[in-house]
């Protein structure tokens, strides 16, 4: 008995003991999911039930702030329309922009590294400074942009302090910036197999056909990823309207991001913007579950059927 | 097909793709000079006067090289304070983030646990909740129920809660991916767990470790909404706010402003250049792990 039972009670302990390291590890995980993420989640969905001003303690009002969110209030429309605009835009854009440069990068090429620095410097720099920056190349007068539309003969176009050039203005830059996508999808062409090319080159396949047939289905996984990490990020996005159109000419800027900072932060309704943020939350899920739900239709899983 | 037919054709083959090859040259030259013509358009203002900023036409170089600008942008923009500022916030969450997300990845990578399972799902969960969602309670419960306010700890110790679970995650994959036979060998040699993270997990996956510091980097970097509010007095500001801040007082000088600009540039070219293998190794990694 005692031979039997001594092996089984050493590597329970071994196992108590790794369990133990185990949970120590995750102390400071475990505090950032409870006190950083999931409380907070609970806690919107409680503020925004209430009509707290951060002054005099909350009442509950039950769904009046859901309510007024959609019937009365004179933003919210607005900017879930510029947001998706913007979004929309701006991934299409830098998905075609960074798969597109990634494709020429991947031909063989002298100093191949230097050039996929160039396209990922503009992601290192702070984006504050970049709006800064081109604000001036968006110039309504002097700017850049405006002097190649004079010598091509056009009429000058205010772009951001244009309503209806603000958005596509302000993707420009985030296609700009998108260079992190440029690296992923390069590494991910030098995954796909250099043999299915040689073999569709046999066969007399054009190189729109190889890209069509061959480059694409293998690149889906990565084209997924990055799909999902820029519209993740584009739905977010604020810094363009707190550092240089505070949500203007006339709302069109007012990204939902953005208002619920307004709501917040400089009007303090606290118990409304907690009603925003909930709706933003549901937007953005939304979006992010037609994107996986759709995934397994266009995503070629490269090992078959073997999962 | 003859031999000789198939010959010439190779031969005819190697021609275009020559020829391809120079013409993606060519496009890749064009695209570089116009994803990098913003910023010299920026840096060339900086160096000019108003006066010659406003001609027409406007010209690609700037005529004197004004570096005198910086030294009137200094005096108004304190850069180098912003700099410091914002130094503390990062260079803290940045070790402090990677370490975490380290522990982190490696409990979840190579040890068993009761409530694995419970805990990554809960992790994994986290990632997709965009950041936004718990702005305004995070920013109640530090400032009401801690009473922390225009200070820099909200910005700091959310990355002391290791780092982020996209960064966990991160770390995790790179972890798996290393060869269990390395630990069990120390294991046999008398190896605790903490031993093996530190003296063989950690050194093996050092270039994911870079990687993670340069995610929180960048995050920190670019994060204007958070900094906007939970820092109110100017002798705090960061770069990003410092910058936005100065824009709104010298709205039309502009050659001022760019010359801030582009001191806020440099800190960023500055790291990425002295990282920037570790950037392209890492960015790459993150898009084939997941």
């Amino acid at each position: 008995m005692e031979a039997i039972n001594k092996p089984q009670k050493r590597r329970s302990r071994i196992y108590s003991s790794e369990a133990r390291v185990a949970y120590i590890c995750l102390i400071p995980a475990f505090l950032g999911l409870i006190f950083l993420t999931y409380l907070p989640l609970f806690g919107v969905l409680g503020i925004s039930l209430t009509n707290w001003t951060g002054l005099k303690s909350p009442e509950f009002i039950g769904f009046d702030n859901y309510i007024k969110l959609f019937t009365t209030d004179p933003y919210i429309k607005d900017s879930i329309i510029a947001t998706i605009y913007f979004a929309v835009i701006s991934v299409i854009g830098s998905m075609i922009y960074s798969l597109f440069i990634a494709m020429l990068l991947n031909r063989k090429i002298p100093a191949r590294g230097f050039f996929r620095a160039v396209f990922y410097v503009p992601y290192v720099l702070p984006a504050a400074a970049i709006y800064v920056g081109w604000s001036w190349l968006y110039e309504g007068n002097f700017g850049f942009f405006n002097y190649l539309l004079s010598e091509l003969g056009l009429k000058k176009i205010l772009f951001i302090a244009d309503s209806s050039y603000v958005v596509p203005s302000l993707s420009l830059i985030s296609v700009w910036l998108a260079g992190n996508l440029i690296v992923i999808f390069l590494a991910g062409l030098q995954n796909v197999p250099i043999v299915y090319h040689e073999a569709a080159e046999m066969d007399g396949a054009n190189g729109w056909q190889r890209f069509r047939h061959i480059t694409l289905p293998c690149m889906t996984p990565i084209i997924f990823y990055n799909l999902l990490m820029s519209l993740i990020a584009n739905l977010q996005v604020v810094t363009p309207a707190l550092s240089l159109t505070n949500g203007g000419p006339s709302n069109s800027s007012r990204f939902m991001t953005y208002l619920m900072y307004d709501q917040a932060f400089v009007n303090y309704k606290i118990g409304y913007a907690c009603a925003t943020t909930f709706i933003i939350f549901v937007i953005l899920a939304a979006f992010t579950a037609v994107l996986f739900k759709t995934s397994g239709k266009w995503i070629y899983n490269e090992g078959g059927d073997d999962k | 097909m003859s031999v000789a037919a198939y010959g010439g054709r190779l031969r005819s083959k190697k021609r275009r793709d020559r020829m391809i090859n120079i013409l993606t040259f060519v496009v890749v030259i064009v695209f570089t000079i116009l994803a990098l013509f913003p910023i010299w358009w920026i840096f060339r203002t900086s160096l000019m006067t108003n006066a010659e900023i406003y001609k027409y036409p406007p010209s690609l170089l700037p005529p004197n090289w004004l570096f005198s600008n910086y030294e009137k942008t200094l005096e108004i923009f304190k850069f180098w304070k912003y700099l410091w500022n914002t130094m503390v916030i990062i260079v803290p969450s940045c070790l402090a983030g990677t370490f975490t997300a380290t522990l982190c990845g490696y409990a979840f990578a190579r040890l068993r646990f009761r409530g694995k399972n419970l805990i990554w799902a809960l992790c994994v969960g986290s990632m997709l909740l965009p950041a936004m969602v718990t702005l305004i309670p995070l920013y109640i419960g530090w400032t009401r129920g801690l009473g922390i306010n225009d200070s820099y700890w909200p910005l700091i110790l959310p990355y002391f809660c290791g780092g982020g679970a996209f960064n966990i995650f991160l770390i995790r994959q790179f972890i798996m991916s290393i060869p269990r036979e390395l630990d069990q060998a120390a294991t046999i040699d008398g190896a605790g767990y903490f031993r093996i993270l530190f003296s063989i997990i950690m050194p093996a996956i050092r270039p994911a470790m870079i990687v993670v510091a340069l995610f929180i980097f960048i995050g920190l970097w670019n994060d204007l909404l958070q900094q906007m509010i939970y820092i109110n007095s100017s002798d705090k500001y960061t770069i990003a706010l410092g910058l936005t801040n100065f824009r709104g007082q010298l709205k039309s000088d502009w050659s001022l402003t760019m010359a801030a600009t582009c001191l806020s540039f440099a800190p960023g070219v500055i790291f990425y250049l002295i990282g920037q293998r570790y950037f392209v190794e890492g960015i790459t990694l993150t898009g084939l792990k997941n």
